[in-house]
């Protein structure tokens, strides 16, 4: 009986711990305002925009290079790290990725047939832009899969990344492909919110697989995907998400709280960087707040069409661990209508 | 004393769920139209494919050789996240809409009135619509590849439920008002006759599909010969456990 008493002080110093801005607003009493005086950081008055980094909230301005850090120090491990961390699946999740979007244009379909007039240019090689994509791991999946699937040898990957570390493990891992000197993958180092190198209404697909969560500002990275796509161009996106059954949800976080920052201390010898990685999954948009930021960028979610009892936009791996969701750009909204949520 | 107040308080659902479904409607309204089940640029997407599906079936080229006739990249097919099968239940949904439009065009209304044809007639006569729509549109000799999509068992419960839905929608055209329950027993037996009806279509080599016509006559004699054999077994199970009840009684059994 002794023995509860602390552990429940324990539990409650850890939830304490994990989420302090709600335990902070959850009730209001004389206790709780000291508190919140004294833990309250004063903000940078020349950059009053904040967003969060993992759990701690950090000027906008800082976010960046504050992932930059993170990325920078894991890239070297990072595929080891994501096998151990993910037991494996997150290659599976990757495949499914690449396959539910079927990317590739048959030589053999694709050819503008005489009869129907209308299919237009079809033959233009399909453009991909895989965003934070540094290692490379789902531009070789999607070309492996337009070259076997599709037997379609002309798709071209762009490959960017915020972050040269994680660009030149890609790029090492290129030279040693297929594709190395094929010219269908390059490696560009950008900015998600600032595509600035990339015309608008050029790209077919533009995908973005464990990277979104990451962004400063996400909104604004939806919006520049809308105006680098083609209309009818296709967004998706592979992310962590939130956990639908409960039971397993409190297994999921254990392990994510647990064992992670764990395992990266051991084998990458970072243990702060695995805990941002698990911070932030916890606080990315859980899938029905996602998926309608993808409508507000002025994108058409699949599935929300009206079929009715489908929940709409998006499909949960692993029971929600990750999911997909995808949006596309609605044909004749050329670049005058970017942002239908701007109103 | 408070309870009463909460109850009545509306009921507040967070924005994101407010939303209206715009096709949960589970009756038939003669007041408000029904909104359109699929929104414009998949209606644009799925129409201009099912134009391609008699030269390449229901498949994933007919769906972006429609993408790319509407003015969408063969990548747009990811709007359709069960892919092949949308296309499948677009063309099932459309052509059910399209049995109440082929009434209101042809004025069949006013021919089943001066004919005096019944329920049953009516029935028969929007079954083979249907069933000539599909030679109308093409997909016969593309129709088995549909069922084998169909028969999928992730797809099994929406090709069901659109298979009750259409019976559902013969039966109403047809002007049937049951309120017992025949209403299931008549639309149940609908939806058999109807899937036999069309795999017997999609072999069918006669011309304008006369067999099939004969083949859906029999099947609607069976039915009426076992409602109404049923029937009779019921009426005269009543009327013998009414008279036995009656002769205990008269007996001096208290029943």
């Amino acid at each position: 009986m002794n023995n509860s008493i602390p552990r429940i002080v324990r539990r409650a110093n850890r939830i304490r711990r994990l989420r302090p801005e709600q335990i902070q607003q959850s009730y209001r009493c004389f206790s709780c305002s000291i508190r919140h005086a004294q833990q309250q950081t004063p903000r940078p008055d020349e950059s009053p925009r904040t967003t969060h980094f993992g759990f701690e909230t950090v000027a906008e301005s800082l976010k960046q290079s504050k992932v930059a850090e993170v990325f920078s120090s894991v890239a070297s491990s990072y595929d080891t790290m994501n096998d151990l961390m993910s037991l494996g699946i997150h290659r599976l999740w990757k495949d499914h990725f690449v396959s539910s979007i079927n990317p590739g244009l048959n030589p053999l379909i694709h050819t503008p047939s005489p009869s129907s007039s209308s299919t237009s240019a079809p033959t233009d090689p399909l453009r991909i832009l895989d965003i934070a994509g540094g290692t490379g791991d789902i531009a070789f999946r999607i070309l492996d899969y337009t070259t076997t699937i599709h037997n379609d040898s002309t798709s071209h990957v762009t490959v960017a990344d915020i972050n040269p570390s994680m660009l030149s493990e890609g790029q090492k891992r290129a030279s040693k492909s297929p594709y190395a000197n094929t010219g269908r993958i390059d490696f560009i180092e950008a900015n998600a919110e600032q595509l600035s190198t990339i015309p608008s209404n050029s790209i077919d697909i533009y995908t973005v697989a464990f990277g979104i969560r990451n962004f400063t500002s996400i909104p604004t990275a939806l919006r520049e995907a809308h105006r680098v796509l083609k209309p009818g161009g296709l967004f998706a996106c592979l992310e962590f998400s939130k956990v639908q059954n409960p039971v397993f949800d409190a297994v999921y976080k254990r392990w994510s709280f647990g064992a992670i920052p764990l395992i990266g201390q051991v084998v990458a010898g970072d243990r702060d960087s695995y805990q941002y990685l698990v911070e932030s999954i916890e606080r990315f948009p859980k899938q029905e707040e996602f998926s309608r930021m993808i409508g507000e960028a002025g994108f058409l979610i699949p599935g929300g069409g009206g079929k009715e009892g489908e929940k709409g936009g998006w499909e949960d791996l692993s029971g929600g661990i990750a999911a997909i969701h995808k949006g596309i750009k609605p044909a004749g909204s050329g670049i005058a209508a970017v942002g239908g949520g701007s109103v | 004393m408070a309870l009463p107040s909460r109850i009545l308080r509306p009921f507040h659902l967070p924005s994101h769920l407010r939303t209206i479904p715009t096709c949960a409607r589970l009756y038939h309204s003669y007041d408000h139209p029904p909104a359109p089940p699929y929104a414009p640029a998949e209606q644009a997407i799925l129409s201009a494919a099912i134009t391609h599906i008699p030269e390449h079936g229901f498949t994933q080229t007919s769906l972006s050789r429609g993408a790319q006739d509407a003015g969408y990249l063969p990548v747009s097919t990811n709007l359709f996240p069960s892919g092949v099968f949308d296309l499948v239940l677009f063309y099932l949904v459309q052509r059910r809409l399209g049995l109440g439009d082929a009434i209101a065009t042809e004025g069949l209304d006013r021919v089943w009135e001066e004919r005096k044809v019944g329920v049953g007639g009516r029935v028969r006569g929007l079954v083979l619509d249907r069933l000539r729509m599909n030679a109308r549109f093409g997909v016969v000799g593309r129709w088995q590849e549909a069922l084998a999509i169909m028969a999928q068992p992730s797809y099994i419960p929406a090709s069901t439920t659109e298979l009750w839905r259409l019976s559902d929608e013969i039966w109403f055209l047809a002007g049937d008002t049951s309120v017992d329950t025949s209403w299931y027993t008549k639309r149940a037996s609908l939806s058999a006759i109807y899937a036999a009806a069309e795999v017997f279509q999609t072999q069918d080599s006669s011309a304008e599909f006369r067999d099939t016509e004969r083949f859906l006559d029999e099947r609607l004699g069976d039915l009426r010969k076992v409602g109404g054999t049923v029937g009779a077994v019921g009426e005269w199970v009543g009327y013998t456990a009414s008279s036995a009840v009656n002769v205990l009684r008269s007996k001096g059994v208290r029943i």
